[in-house]
């Protein structure tokens, strides 16, 4: 408890000595998470987005001509229980006459003498919002075609994979960004932390002459490191909120978004607390980078 | 308690210990004397292990320094107290935190560590500064505290290089007589020192160094 306590102390100690470095630690570090907050809540809408572009997809299966009643009640219970499958709609061959009637009345006369509807039985799969990945798609639609009971799938391959391309196109540069981000951040941390780390030389020289281990010099700065991060983070949430709501606020009802503003939404909580996070463990990358080379092969 | 075979030690080519072979008993006042760079600090810091000898054994408590590892050494430092010349206070920080110091590193509790502060500020005559911060105290209280940060441990070996240099005379009495309580408590004592009214007055075996090399193991200083 007491070891504790003195951990807590010497950081604050150490943050408050140096407000003016701490200060630009904190800044430095909120730009980082705001220009990368800024990205990823680009991303993150933009997923949301195309989740919900991605619902309107549909693949349209058409079971067999001659298929008995009681497998096609099986198929049709199989695919509302695929997680990939939103919702399932059956037209039955009497159904999809009556659509056409409907929407051509003026071609009726071609299906005069044919007798019973010469239109197939379909089934219209729609896709669970946020699922359908290429893969999951590519996936249901192979088993689809290899099902004994169904003569054919239909589904829109581009647009579905062109969706995907954009989303792997995002992450790709999330993780570029986010990491280039990230290496800023850390080093102007170590920068930081270095500072207090050198301008502290007597008194780590003393607590090694005292018997200290690697470790407990450490554990001071990287608390301050960690301190550094979440204030960084903090700030950087609350700035991004601001400007969120400020966004979402100017350009709601304009025709430019296309209602699309009134879709945005800000990170859930779970990802706000993974920010936090960042920010701490980009903290104590910075501490540990400064600290390793200094404290590790020195007696 | 403290045995070297052989040591030798170089610093960039240079030669600081040669062929360094002694024994030290519990209970020992050793003083160790010599002109500047004769190697009197390189043999307490090889003692202390914050040096390793390039050539030769030392044996502390039946433990091999030479072989010591990097995160061995905090542990075999916190056996023994060093004190210093320069104090080596922390100055903004109160006497009694300076002295609970290594107690916080070695973990103990905060009564214990009470106790064992007001311990060694009392051994020391300055248990009556226990709240003053360290930076205001003279150069004989900061030595003083210094000696108490060093003690409060209950080392077995206490290690000292030139503790009196940087005071007058009076202090020097002072702190010498501080040395001589802590070595007939039964604590080793080994201090490297110029000052002939210090060797005088602790009475102790004198090894005298000079170049690198032992010239001379008085068993009692006459």
């Amino acid at each position: 408890m007491k070891r504790l306590w003195y951990f807590i102390r010497e950081a604050y100690t150490s943050l408050r000595t140096h407000r003016t470095s701490t200060l630009i630690g904190i800044l430095t570090t909120a730009f980082t998470l705001i220009s990368f907050g800024i990205f990823l809540l680009l991303y993150h809408n933009v997923h949301n987005l195309l989740g919900q572009v991605q619902h309107t997809i549909q693949i349209i299966v058409y079971p067999k001509n001659d298929i008995e009643s009681g497998k096609l009640h099986d198929l049709q219970q199989g695919l509302k229980t695929d997680p990939a499958v939103d919702s399932l709609t059956f037209i039955s061959k009497q159904d999809a006459l009556t659509e056409f009637k409907e929407q051509f009345p003026e071609e009726v006369y071609l299906l005069e003498g044919l007798g019973e509807s010469p239109f197939p039985a379909s089934l219209i799969l729609t896709m669970a919002a946020k699922t359908p990945t290429t893969d999951l798609i590519a996936n249901l639609v192979n088993r689809l075609q290899h099902h004994p009971d169904i003569d054919r799938v239909r589904y829109n391959r581009d647009w579905i994979e062109r969706l995907t391309l954009i989303i792997t196109y995002m992450e790709f540069g999330a993780l570029v960004v986010g990491s280039i981000l990230a290496l800023a951040s850390v080093t102007i941390i170590a920068i930081t932390v270095q500072l207090a780390f050198h301008t502290r030389q007597q008194e780590i020289e003393i607590l090694r002459l005292i018997g200290a281990t690697s470790l407990f010099i450490s554990i001071p700065y990287l608390i301050e490191g960690a301190i550094l991060g979440a204030a960084g983070a903090g700030i950087a949430l609350g700035f991004l909120r601001g400007g969120f709501e400020l966004f979402t606020h100017k350009t709601q009802g304009l025709s430019v978004f296309g209602g699309f503003s009134s879709a945005l939404e800000f990170f859930p909580l779970p990802l706000s607390l993974i920010l936090i996070a960042g920010g701490i463990l980009l903290g104590c990358l910075g501490t540990l980078t400064t600290i390793y080379g200094s404290l590790r092969f020195r007696l | 308690m403290i045995q070297l075979f052989h040591v030798t030690k170089y610093y960039d080519g240079c030669l600081a210990l040669s062929d360094i072979s002694l024994r030290i008993e519990k209970g020992e006042c050793v003083l160790l004397t010599g002109p500047s760079g004769a190697g009197k600090t390189t043999l307490l810091k090889l003692i202390f292990g914050a040096e390793h000898p390039d050539e030769g054994q030392i044996l502390v408590q039946n433990r091999n320094i030479a072989r010591l590892g990097g995160s061995d050494v905090p542990y075999h430092r916190r056996t023994m107290g060093y004190v210093l010349q320069d104090f080596k206070l922390l100055p903004q920080r109160t006497v009694s935190e300076n002295v609970a110091l290594p107690l916080i590193i070695r973990g103990l509790s905060s009564f214990e560590s009470r106790r064992k502060v007001l311990e060694a500020l009392r051994a020391v005559g300055m248990d009556h500064k226990l709240s003053t911060i360290a930076s205001v105290l003279s150069a004989g209280e900061q030595q003083r505290v210094c000696i108490a940060r060093a003690i409060v441990n209950s080392p077995i070996i206490l290690l000292a290089d030139e503790p009196t240099g940087n005071l007058d005379p009076q202090l020097t009495t002072e702190i010498a007589s501080l040395f001589k309580a802590i070595n007939t408590r039964g604590t080793t004592v080994m201090m490297a020192t110029h000052n002939r009214q210090v060797v005088e007055q602790l009475n102790g075996r004198i090894l005298r160094l000079d170049c690198g090399h032992l010239v001379s193991d008085q068993g009692v200083y006459r």
